[in-house]
């Protein structure tokens, strides 16, 4: 196989804080799926280890390394507290900049997520197609909009983060949270285009410029000192870790004003509205980005206990296959990971699921999961209880 | 790395059987090349067979080409028994991971040697039963690895280690013959070929199939967290909770720094001021267990014990011991490379013991962390070093050396529960005398006579005239 002089920027201190134990292997997705070592967390660190003290990489190497989901599911797993997320960021980021790991047409995919007239664009031709039945179902795009309502920001309180895709397809999400948000008495902003995206994905792709591109100019979207609330676990967690990105005091300060909107929710729980209502049972899933990255998942089940009773989805936490981009190119595997996702929430008895990012909810709805996000349903409730109140 | 090229008609024979589950890429191949423990080896190809009958014609074809083999689980032995040495086929089991049949009746269920040691007590917990051997990397290590090294665990004090809850085995024995050792009656007529299987350490050929004892969850647990400001004290309640009578599931000891870097991954409220706590556990009928936190109680008071703290319920108890189940990767917070030793001393010898353990490491310049089953004296003093360092392997040996004679001297044995492997293998002359040795090379040579299943274990080398397979030590391996 050709190998490619590679050369991995990760000091070997980190690669050995690994001592490859082995006590991750059952939290990744991956090594779930295939039971290979070169799919699991241990293996991966092995291949950067190596890359790193060869200084070499083949096709071998850049697959294992590609089919990682990025769950992050090891870091919560490790005894050691190897960082493992953000070896593999920079391994993926040293392969975009040193081979052609990131073919152009590609590039050019994560280009039209940074910005909103393109992506707009895009989405409308998308919303089109779907209506003359040109784009296949099994691609698990949710329904999208024609056309868009603009949201309408009733204060300075908070702010809340829309994103690239979410926005762009998942409005109604945004409008269900700003409701609950304003339950409490606070009133929401928006930023305006300069936070088009948060660059998770071109992180998770190894577009490091791009992300670091793509933050600068989200801050600057959000100035003065109040919360950034964030409904979509991928993005909150990519906020916080804009003070690691750039690097600069700026940043970090940015980021330690960026809150999960549960967890904002959870610490002002007795804001929100009272309903006297039969709390329906709800199965949560956790997404990785909620439970592995900012791990702050607890705080749904306090938000969401508060008029529904919450169910854990029993499988450790294992992610569910959506991984941003990644159940676009790696489909095969999205859907093998999926498929052990949905065996558990099936042992549940529960009326739909919840979960908190936007690319679990599309990726399970595919697969015919009665699935939303879990501020949706806390805010149809309190709707429904107060029109029982109403009416009684 | 340096791999010896596969072999291209051997390749292609298990290509023909396997398809692309037979590989030989150059990265792979390194990613089999090491268990848990600190050696490496070289496998030649590596093998992802899914049944019985793939693990069959893998053994038959690497005879046909005299290469050694050697069955991989999860690769997470301590002791370098799945190190492939002398450039041998390593047969992964990984994939065959389905439990095929739950038996209540008997008691037993047939598991395929890949599945988890936790998946099956998870997916027997509906059913009110588990497997009853714990160690404490039971979310990862699988069942064949499990009787590979007769594994054992926190709660094998009271249940017994692997050895006691193995019916019964499907076996591809290195000649590429299927038997099935033991079977599902209480006793079995003639020799305990399964018995003898069981720890065999993949020596005897590849287990396929294994009927596990089920055991019933108890209806009561209790967890008791106890400090102690002497390490002492800790150890004498040890041996004085066995002596008033008491056998719990459980009974098990972390010093200082364990506890400290168990706390900084877990946050359970470990105490890390104390110098030593004992995590004890009892199950049963609930007026039983009841009785046992008393005498327990009162067997650490006349100790010194600090507090005594009963986990509240099953949160709280997961904790506890998820922090006891994590402690040697989490060795890693001090320095990036450990050596594990695995020796048993009579637990009335625990103080003496202790003591010089903590005088070895301090003579060596290393860092001693002790985290054991002190309930039947499996001590498990980890070595805490940093391999960058110049001459510090030497140190780490010589240290191992002094712990593993002092522990012998005070009457006890080389390992516990983790196997020979490779890196305990020289040591094995200072428990056996040559003549004990060959004895047991006889048993071995009755199931493998050409040498083929996995080499250079267990036995050191010149026990055996067919030990011949290149250097004994792999490159970049040391024992």
């Amino acid at each position: 196989m050709m190998k490619l002089q590679f050369d991995l920027p990760i000091s070997s201190e980190d690669l050995s804080s690994c001592v490859s134990c082995g006590l991750c292997l059952p939290h990744c997705p991956t090594y779930r799926v295939t039971q290979e070592e070169g799919s699991s967390p241990r293996g991966r660190i092995a291949l950067m280890q190596r890359a790193h003290h060869e200084g070499v990489v083949d096709a071998e190497f850049v697959h294992f390394i590609d089919s990682c989901i990025q769950c992050r599911g090891c870091e919560t797993a490790c005894p050691a507290g190897v960082e493992f997320g953000s070896m593999m960021e920079t391994t993926r980021e040293a392969l975009t900049t040193q081979t052609r790991y990131v073919p152009w047409w590609l590039r050019l995919g994560y280009r039209v997520l940074g910005s909103q007239g393109a992506l707009l664009a895009a989405s409308k031709l998308a919303a089109i197609l779907q209506r003359l039945s040109l784009i296949p179902r099994s691609l698990g795009l949710p329904r999208i909009p024609l056309i868009q309502k603009r949201l309408m920001s009733s204060g300075t309180d908070v702010w809340l983060f829309t994103g690239c895709v979410m926005d762009a397809w998942m409005r109604d999400t945004h409008r269900a949270v700003q409701r609950v948000i304003e339950s409490t008495g606070n009133a929401v902003a928006f930023p305006d285009k300069r936070a088009v995206c948060c660059g998770a994905l071109h992180v998770h792709a190894g577009l490091g410029p791009d992300a670091r591109r793509l933050a600068t100019r989200t801050i600057e979207a959000f100035p003065g000192d109040n919360p950034i609330l964030v409904d979509s676990a991928g993005c909150g967690a990519q906020l916080k870790e804009y003070g690691h990105l750039l690097g600069s005091d700026s940043a970090r300060k940015f980021s330690e004003r960026v809150f999960d909107v549960h967890e904002w929710l959870a610490q002002r729980i007795e804001d929100l509205p009272q309903v006297d209502l039969t709390p329906p049972r709800i199965a949560v899933q956790d997404p990785c980005h909620l439970r592995h990255a900012q791990r702050v998942h607890e705080a749904v089940y306090q938000v969401l206990g508060r008029y529904a009773e919450p169910i854990p989805v029993n499988d450790d936490g294992l992610c569910c296959g959506a991984g941003g981009a990644y159940a676009t190119f790696h489909s095969q595997m999205a859907s093998d990971v999926r498929d052990r996702k949905v065996d558990a929430i099936e042992r549940i008895d529960a009326q739909e699921v919840a979960s908190a990012n936007p690319g679990c909810v599309l990726h399970l709805r595919s697969a015919g999961i009665a699935i939303r996000h879990p501020l949706e349903i806390v805010d149809a409730l309190i709707r429904k209880g107060e029109r029982s109140a109403g009416t009684a | 790395m340096v791999h010896k090229s596969a072999d291209q008609n051997l390749l292609g024979e298990l290509r023909s059987v396997l398809g692309d589950r037979a590989r030989d890429g150059d990265f792979e191949l390194g990613l089999y090349s090491k268990d848990g423990s600190v050696l490496e080896g070289n496998p030649m190809i590596v093998c992802l067979p899914v049944n019985t009958e793939e693990v069959q014609q893998i053994v038959r074809i690497c005879r046909k080409h005299d290469r050694p083999f050697l069955a991989r689980g999860s690769g997470t032995g301590l002791a370098g028994g799945a190190v492939p040495v002398g450039d041998p086929v390593v047969i992964a089991t990984a994939k065959m991971n389905k439990i095929l049949e739950v038996d209540l009746q008997n008691r037993i269920a047939w598991v395929e040697p890949g599945v988890l040691n936790l998946d099956l007590s998870r997916e027997l917990s509906p059913l009110g039963f588990h497997f009853a051997p714990d160690p404490s990397s039971q979310q990862v290590c699988s069942i064949g690895g499990n009787v590979a090294n007769n594994s054992g665990g926190p709660h094998c004090l009271a249940y017994g280690v692997t050895s006691a809850h193995v019916v019964a085995i499907e076996v591809v024995l290195p000649d590429g013959r299927i038997a099935v050792l033991g079977d599902l009656t209480a006793e079995t007529p003639g020799y305990d070929l399964r018995g003898i299987f069981v720890g065999s350490e993949g020596t005897m050929g590849v287990a396929t199939k294994i009927a596990v004892r089920l055991t019933a969850n108890p209806p009561e647990i209790r967890t008791l967290l106890l400090d102690f400001a002497d390490v002492r004290d800790g150890a004498a309640t040890v041996s004085a909770i066995i002596a008033a009578g008491l056998i719990p599931a459980a009974l098990e000891m972390m010093d200082q720094r364990a506890i400290e870097i168990v706390e900084a991954f877990v946050n359970a409220g470990y105490p890390t001021e104390a110098d030593a706590v004992l995590l004890v556990e009892l199950d049963g009928l609930p007026g039983g267990v009841e009785h046992g936190v008393e005498v327990v109680r009162a067997v650490a008071a006349r100790h010194h014990v600090g507090s005594v703290r009963v986990a509240a319920d099953d949160a709280e108890r997961d904790l506890l011991w998820k922090g006891r189940k994590n402690a040697f990767g989490a060795v890693a917070r001090i320095k990036p490379d450990y050596y594990l030793h695995d020796t048993v001393v009579p637990r009335g010898k625990l103080v003496e013991v202790l003591e010089k353990v903590y005088r070895i490491a301090d003579a060596h310049d290393l860092i001693a962390v002790n985290v054991f089953h002190a309930g039947d004296g499996n001590l498990h003093p980890i070595l805490a070093y940093d391999s960058k360092e110049k001459g510090v392997l030497e140190r780490v040996h010589a240290a191992g050396r002094a712990i593993i004679t002092a522990s012998i001297e005070a009457g006890g044995v080389l390992s516990g529960e983790h196997g020979i492997g490779l890196e305990k293998r020289d040591y094995m002359g200072m428990l056996f005398s040559a003549h004990d040795m060959a004895t047991q090379d006889l048993v071995r040579e009755a199931f493998d006579p050409d040498g083929l299943a996995n080499p250079l274990k267990v036995l050191p080398s010149g026990s055996r005239c067919s030990d011949s397979f290149g250097q004994h030590v792999p490159d970049g391996a040391w024992v």
